[in-house]
């Protein structure tokens, strides 16, 4: 009796202890729920009224428009050419060996470990000394490499998945490489290279810190025109923008579940 | 699965061929762009310059905004495809914009305007003051004891200021100015107040990084002194907030914010209307009723209730009396020794 | 490069497509090692006071990291970065193990969404709402406030306590997936045969599930420790100038102060650190691999 007391107070221990930090994890973005219907300019808890008024401001604020539209410029080209140089690169190193291989594996995962604002700034030097500024290409570039190391992997562990049967049978069913690549391995890669490509694209369409380095004012993201915001005025505007950058989040993220799951984008799930 | 994928792509697809790639292209091809700061600043400059601007010429002008540093990187980065066709910059910094040859060398035959300004705004012929202001100690009325006042910049040092003073990041000139003068020296040898910065530290509570964070500082009361800029104050004051600038005896810190054309503009000629219009007597007059500051423009007709403002200078005598004035060049020479020696010392 | 790779490995099977995919990718690498090429040649550059243009040659940038203050900021990034990736881990776990192991498949997924979801809003969004959370007058100050606990405001923000805070919420979506991904990855069956042999909860996690997810908390640690040393907003906004880690220095150096060379020797210490930590990290995971394949 005395056990299973301990182990059911042990459990609601624990449960109470993973809901408490889920609340902290989920506290920041309710806190800022409730500040962007706040009518006041001034930080208030509770707010004092609902107004939608620093909605209106964020949605016409000239800069945030430009700053989106670059955005998703930047962001669709990135997550295109990071899905096209990532799926090909994880099939180059799930098949093939050949020289060199671990040094190449090695440079293009190291944007996980080499600082954001290194690889930031290298891309602004490089971006001066060819004379381009910072212009598009630079910052398409930028986001590629730093988007590259989570297509890649989500690509690779479809890969893995793989049955080689399958396409052992095509071929011997006389396919040709170009068939079996078109016909069979690639519509099995799919789930992944999705996967891939909305991680990728998220993670461009929220890089911040080597954004700041290589944009200028045309080429500028909204993470950076928020933060310059931030920098310059004192109103809860940024807290409508992200509250609206929150429950868009929220609800790709639902979608993203329900259609490839999530956890499989993750890896998580076992074998 | 691989049919909920291939949507999932194909959406992908379809958002990527919808990306309007004419966007692409520079922003402002018939626009006026003109970089300045954020916020009020802003604010202030299309109210009073761009408007009247737009209405003599037909032409809109774009604002880009940054801080003043960050701003003259990105400028010297993209030298060869620049963003903006004017600069409004602090004077000193556009001594550097001026060396790096960032700016067009100015034909005053195209401002009409200039030859009625003071002669402290012609700052050099490539850049022109378009109003002043000082940097001094400010605070919080409510949040300091009843009767406190600040007479002498001396007392940022004293007990009561202990853990609430707010000092700028990205300029430490000021304080850097009002210790060596406190310590007997001038701006050229500003090591000897060295002893006297290093005994501020117990004084400093959080350093800011753009005109909004000194005004989020004195608004929330995180840092109810500050050493900021009589403009950002007077802004805060109009807001209803509490605040008294002083003024201390050995005088308050002067700034005047220049304007330059950029080198290599498509769009010279509006931009010497917009030069220009921002130095006529009007538009200047309008300008600094919105930032409350002091006129470059000898004509321009200030209200006398802001002529009658702290750190608003109209007579010579106040300019005397009343200004710590340190030339471009010294500053502009010595502000990247300064923000190192600022950075590595004091920032800790 | 190609043409060694063809020789190693030409005569193995054929290799179709094997330039198409190779290109690419060798392209991506060696823009990005141009890229840091750039960084480490600027290191060397001599900085002319008030211009961009680097000059010639020397060690001069090397020499200033010894100054007190570098060493200081240096020393504050790593124990900020040590403290974000202990108390992450220490949050993580649980939530990563009530992910894995919950029953409902609903209450799974919620976990999931929430533990998930702040990752891809984005460092801004997150660094203001926590500016939100911890100001005198934020929320956390008027709960307090009101519920009668303090009389004047605590002061969260500009401190390092404020700075962890907001770190370990930015980088628990990151640990709870890899602990997540380790613990799916626990066979159950080990657990199982230790209770049957008469451990009681409390130990078959300590001598069973622990050691066998210690390669995922291993690497979610270095991986949170490298991804803390390079964040910025927080430290800049929440930090409010009083709380410097290397990535405000190279911006201030950089990009406020255009001392290019000096900014990207701080760049490269920063490089050094984060894989310096991976490298020391690297034999200490393989050991606890050998030893849970042992076990």
């Amino acid at each position: 009796m005395n056990a299973w007391l301990a182990t059911r107070l042990s459990a609601g221990l624990f449960w109470s202890a993973v809901a408490l930090i889920l609340g902290y994890m989920t506290i920041p973005a309710l806190v800022v729920l409730m500040t962007s219907v706040s009518p006041s300019e001034l930080l208030e808890f509770p707010p004092s009224g609902f107004s939608l008024r620093w909605y209106e401001r964020a949605l016409t604020y000239p800069d945030f428009q430009g700053a989106f539209v670059n955005g998703l410029i930047v962001t669709a080209f990135a997550s295109s050419l990071s899905l096209l140089i990532g799926s090909a690169f994880a099939y180059l190193v799930e098949r093939y060996t050949f020289g060199g291989r671990v040094a190449l594996e090695a440079i293009l995962a190291s944007p996980l470990i080499v600082p954001h604002f290194t690889t930031g700034f290298g891309f602004l030097l490089l971006g001066a000394n060819l004379r381009i500024g910072q212009s598009y290409a630079v910052v398409v570039a930028t986001h590629v490499l730093l988007t590259l190391p989570f297509v890649t992997r989500s690509v690779y562990v479809s890969l893995r998945n793989l049955d080689p049967a399958l396409e052992r049978a095509a071929t011997n069913l006389g396919a040709s490489p170009l068939q079996v690549l078109r016909r069979v391995t690639l519509p099995l890669l799919l789930p992944g290279m999705a996967g891939g490509w909305l991680v990728a694209a998220m993670l461009s369409l929220t890089e911040f810190t080597a954004s700041l380095y290589v944009t200028a004012q045309r080429t500028q993201t909204l993470p950076v025109a928020m933060y310059t915001y931030v920098r310059e005025y004192t109103d809860p505007t940024i807290a409508a923008i992200s509250a609206l950058l929150i429950t868009f989040t929220t609800i790709l993220m639902l979608i993203a579940n329900r259609y490839l799951g999530l956890r499989r984008i993750l890896a998580i799930d076992a074998h | 699965m691989a049919l909920r994928s291939a949507a999932f792509l194909a959406i992908g697809a379809v958002l990527l061929a919808a990306t309007p790639l004419r966007a692409q292209n520079t922003p402002g091809q018939d626009k006026l762009v003109v970089d300045i700061w954020g916020g009020n600043f802003r604010d202030g400059a299309n109210e009073a310059i761009a408007k009247e601007f737009t209405k003599r010429t037909g032409m809109q002008v774009e604002f880009i905004t940054g801080g003043t540093i960050d701003r003259l990187t990105k400028a010297k980065i993209n030298r060869d495809h620049p963003e903006s066709d004017v600069t409004v910059t602090t004077s000193h910094v556009g001594a550097l914009y001026v060396t790096e040859g960032l700016f067009e060398k100015l034909d005053m035959a195209k401002l009409p305007n200039a030859k009625d300004l003071f002669p402290v705004a012609i700052r050099s012929p490539y850049h022109i003051g378009l109003y002043s202001y000082v940097y001094t100690p400010a605070f919080r009325t409510d949040l300091m004891p009843a009767g406190y006042d600040i007479k002498s910049w001396k007392d940022l040092w004293a007990s009561e200021v202990k853990g609430k003073l707010g000092l700028p990041d990205f300029d430490p000139s000021h304080i850097i100015i009002a210790a060596a003068l406190l310590a007997g020296a001038n701006a050229e040898n500003w090591k000897v107040g060295i002893p006297l910065l290093e005994q501020l530290k117990p004084s400093i509570k959080a350093f800011y990084q753009s005109d909004a964070t000194s005004q989020d500082l004195m608004k929330s009361g995180e840092t109810p002194v500050q050493v900021l800029l009589s403009i950002n104050a007077f802004h805060q004051m109009q807001q209803g907030i509490p605040i008294k600038i002083a003024i201390p005896k050995e005088g308050a810190v002067v700034g005047i914010d220049a304007i330059g054309i950029v080198h290599g503009t498509k769009h010279l000629d509006a931009a010497y209307q917009y030069l220009n219009v921002a130095l006529d007597p009007e538009v200047q007059a309008k300008l600094c009723g919105i930032y409350r500051c002091g006129a470059m423009n000898e004509k321009a007709k200030l209200d006398p209730e802001l002529a009658k403002l702290p750190g608003v200078f109209t007579t010579p005598e106040q300019w005397k009396t009343q200004a710590i004035v340190v030339d471009d060049a010294t500053r502009a020479k010595l502000l990247p020794v300064w923000k190192d020696w600022f950075t590595e010392n004091m920032m800790q | 490069m190609i043409a060694s790779a063809r020789w190693r490995a030409a005569p193995a099977r054929p290799r179709p497509f094997f330039l198409w995919l190779f290109l690419p990718s060798l392209a991506a690498a060696l823009l990005f090692v141009a890229a840091l090429c750039e960084v480490a040649q600027y290191a060397f550059r001599v900085f002319t006071p008030g211009s961009l243009e680097a000059g010639g040659f020397t060690l001069e940038n090397f020499a200033r990291l010894a100054r007190p203050i570098y060493l200081s900021v240096l020393a504050d990034t790593l124990l900020i970065s040590l403290a974000t990736a202990l108390f992450t881990l220490l949050l993580s776990y649980p939530v990563a193990y009530a992910m894995v192991r919950a029953k409902s498949d609903f209450v799974r997924s919620l976990i999931m969404l929430l533990a998930v979801t702040p990752l891809f809003t984005g460092e801004i969004v997150r660094t203001y709402a926590w500016i939100l959370v911890l100001g005198s007058n934020g929320f956390v100050n008027s709960v307090l406030k009101a519920a009668g606990l303090v009389n004047a405001p605590l002061t969260m923000l500009y401190t390092r306590f404020g700075v962890i805070v907001a770190l370990v919420q930015f980088s628990m979506p990151v640990m709870i997936i890899i602990l997540a991904a380790a613990l799916a990855h626990v066979d159950r069956n080990c657990e199982r045969a230790a209770a049957n042999l008469g451990a009681g909860p409390a130990k078959v996690f300590r001598h069973v599930t622990l050691p066998l997810t210690l390669p995922g908390i291993v690497s979610g640690t270095v991986v949170i420790f490298a991804w803390t040393m390079s964040a910025f907003s927080t430290p800049q906004l929440v930090g409010g100038g009083k709380v410097l880690m290397i990535s405000n220095l190279v911006y201030l150096q950089g990009l406020s102060s255009f001392n290019f060379p000096f900014a990207a020797v701080l760049s490269l210490l920063a490089l050094a650190v984060a894989i310096g930590a991976l490298g020391s990290m690297r034999p200490f995971v393989s050991r606890l691999e050998r030893k849970a394949a042992v076990n």
